[in-house]
């Protein structure tokens, strides 16, 4: 009796597990960089009805953050602007009132346009968590945490997009490493902000303000350390007792 | 097997350039693998919802009430929070002068006054309230007014109050974004600015 399989075919059971192995590392890896907010959510930047621009209004303006986004200390969610704050600038005889860009302005808010609607504009939403994670503004801004943590440099973004991942791991990243990322409450909205910009003398003094105790024994221990982003938080979390929550019950209430 | 890794090869380039790199600029709404919760069916801040018939999820509140934890939006008579006065800056008619006795001015009132002043009104006031802001270089037409100047220092405190609440000429309304606790504390601290500018 013959051998019915030519003598190549030994090698074939070999061959395909090497050939799966290869197509199985391929969409393993494909999966490992695709399946991920890191992918699917970062530089998103869908088509606004005004192309309205943070470079001009909060770097070249120098507008705070919270004249438009007026309630993000306030409340759990950072309103966007309603039409009458660009209106205070934008309106009549006043700054590039007649530009092409701000007709959606001008159909929200002036009467005297033929295309008037009164009508909110329809800015569409760029950062958005899913309804089952719970997210507070408030508890984060007056807790020495920063728009650029989670925004990026919004002040530099021509068109605004989004520039980290807000997955779970991003905020637990930070929940259960606080000290890297606070920073005294008067810098949460300067954007640019570095901690070794901090003048030494004047963040003890802080300290000191906010706690109504002497922070000379504090100074005294950072004497030969320079500031740096984990000393200034490390500082910072002792005096306000910053505890970020890691229980599951926290963010899905 | 030469041909099976030319393939795969060709495979991975394509995946490769068809999906691109993490933090590539798109602008369709982000995919969503398993959407089951993600976006609940309720009303949400600033969205509109379909349920209405005016097509907006925000619904006002019923005439003559408040929500809980929130102030008057406006002079209306019929919200019950705070006299008259410190709800208007007015009496009447008139503009009062004086802060009303829900106002206990103080460094802190002062402090508080400056943060939100350095928000909201330096950009067309300047930080010192001389009307010399960066937005005030963009205007047109009359100039900002000069906070500072003998005339604006004589103006009763109602006034400075009303006219942060309802505007005034070209200065629009900010009784939308600045709450009346920190109307008061602004027209404080624009007290204070004055005061130190010697004029
Ligand atoms: C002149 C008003 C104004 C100022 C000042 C301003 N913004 Fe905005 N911001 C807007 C408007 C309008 C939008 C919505 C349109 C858009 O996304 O471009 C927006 C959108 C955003 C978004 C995206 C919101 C989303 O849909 O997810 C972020 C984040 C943001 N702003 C952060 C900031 C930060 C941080 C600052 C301070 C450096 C700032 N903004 C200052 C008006 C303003
Ligand atoms: C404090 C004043 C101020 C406010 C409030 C403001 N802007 Fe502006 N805006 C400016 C200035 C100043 C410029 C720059 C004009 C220039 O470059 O000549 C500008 C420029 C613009 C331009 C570019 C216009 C063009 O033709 O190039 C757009 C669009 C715009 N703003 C939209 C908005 C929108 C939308 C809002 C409300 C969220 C808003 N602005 C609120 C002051 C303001
Ligand atoms: C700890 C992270 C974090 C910080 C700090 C933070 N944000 Fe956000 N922001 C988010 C998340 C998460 C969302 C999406 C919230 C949602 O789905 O309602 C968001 C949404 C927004 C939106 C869009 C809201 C909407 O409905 O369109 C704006 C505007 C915004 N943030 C502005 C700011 C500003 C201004 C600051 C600084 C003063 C800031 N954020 C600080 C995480 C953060
Ligand atoms: C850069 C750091 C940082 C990031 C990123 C961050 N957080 Fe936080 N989070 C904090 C700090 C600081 C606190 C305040 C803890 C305290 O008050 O002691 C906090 C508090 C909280 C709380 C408790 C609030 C309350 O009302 O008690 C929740 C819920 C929360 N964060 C959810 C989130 C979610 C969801 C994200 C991701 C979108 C996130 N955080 C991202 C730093 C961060
Ligand atoms: C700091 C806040 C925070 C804490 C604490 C937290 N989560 Fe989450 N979780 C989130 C956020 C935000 C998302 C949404 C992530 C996204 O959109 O990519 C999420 C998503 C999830 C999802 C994914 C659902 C899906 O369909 O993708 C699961 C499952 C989950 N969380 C379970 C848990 C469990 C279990 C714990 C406790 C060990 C926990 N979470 C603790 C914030 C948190
Ligand atoms: C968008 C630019 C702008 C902003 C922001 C602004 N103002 Fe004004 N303000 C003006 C202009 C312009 C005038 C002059 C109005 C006129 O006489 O037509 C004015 C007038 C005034 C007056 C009236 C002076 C008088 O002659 O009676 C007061 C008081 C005042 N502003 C206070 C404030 C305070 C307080 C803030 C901060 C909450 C503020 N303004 C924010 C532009 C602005």
């Amino acid at each position: 009796m013959g051998n019915p399989f030519p003598r190549w075919t030994n090698w074939l059971p070999v061959q395909i597990v090497i050939c799966l192995g290869a197509l199985g590392t391929v969409v393993t890896a494909w999966v490992w960089y695709t399946w991920t907010p890191k992918y699917t959510r970062v530089g998103y930047q869908p088509n606004q009805p005004i192309p309205f621009d943070h470079t001009i209004h909060a770097g070249q303006v120098g507008m705070d953050c919270r004249y438009c986004h007026s309630f993000v200390e306030n409340s759990a969610h950072s309103n966007v602007p309603n039409a009458q704050v660009c209106w205070n600038c934008h309106g009549p005889g006043k700054v590039k009132s007649d530009s092409p860009k701000l007709e959606p302005l001008r159909q929200a808010m002036d009467t005297s346009n033929s295309n008037y609607t009164g009508a909110p504009i329809r800015w569409v939403q760029i950062h958005e968590t899913p309804d089952y994670a719970y997210f507070n503004h408030s508890a984060h801004v007056n807790r020495g945490v920063s728009c650029v943590e989670c925004h990026g440099k919004v002040n530099e973004m021509p068109v605004v997009y989004h520039a980290k991942p807000l997955s779970m791991g991003f905020c637990l990243d930070c929940h259960r490493n606080v000290e890297s990322h606070l920073r005294p409450l008067d810098e949460i909205t300067n954007l640019d902000w570095e901690a070794h910009d901090l003048d030494k003398d004047q963040f003890y003094a802080y300290l000191a303000e906010k706690t109504g105790k002497p922070a000379d024994d504090l100074k005294e221990a950072d004497k030969n350390k320079e500031l740096n982003a984990r000393l200034v938080g490390a500082r910072l979390k002792e005096m306000m007792n910053v505890n970020p929550p890691q229980d599951c019950a926290a963010c899905h209430r | 097997m030469r041909w099976f890794f030319l393939i795969l090869t060709l495979f991975a380039v394509m995946l490769a350039v068809g999906y691109g790199a993490r933090g590539t600029k798109f602008s369709k709404p982000p995919f969503e693998l398993f959407p089951d919760m993600d976006r609940q069916y309720k009303v949400k801040y600033q969205k509109p919802s379909e349920f209405f018939e005016d097509g907006s999820g925000a619904r006002r509140p019923v005439v003559g009430t408040i929500p809980m934890g929130y102030q008057a939006p406006l002079n209306k008579k019929d919200t019950p929070v705070g006299s008259e006065y410190y709800r208007s800056g007015l009496f009447g008619d008139f503009y009062g002068d004086g802060f009303p006795e829900e106002v206990k001015v103080d460094a802190a009132l002062l402090d508080h006054g400056r943060r939100r002043f350095q928000i909201y009104c330096t950009p067309c006031h300047g930080e010192s309230g001389n009307g010399q802001g960066v937005v005030a270089k963009y205007w047109l037409i009359p100039p900002t007014a000069n906070l500072v100047d003998p005339r604006v220092k004589a103006l009763p405190d109602g006034q400075i109050f009303w006219t942060i609440t309802h505007g005034k000429g070209l200065m629009g309304p900010y009784s939308g974004a600045v709450p009346i606790a920190d109307r008061w504390a602004i027209t404080a601290y624009v007290r204070a600015l004055q005061g130190a500018s010697g004029n």
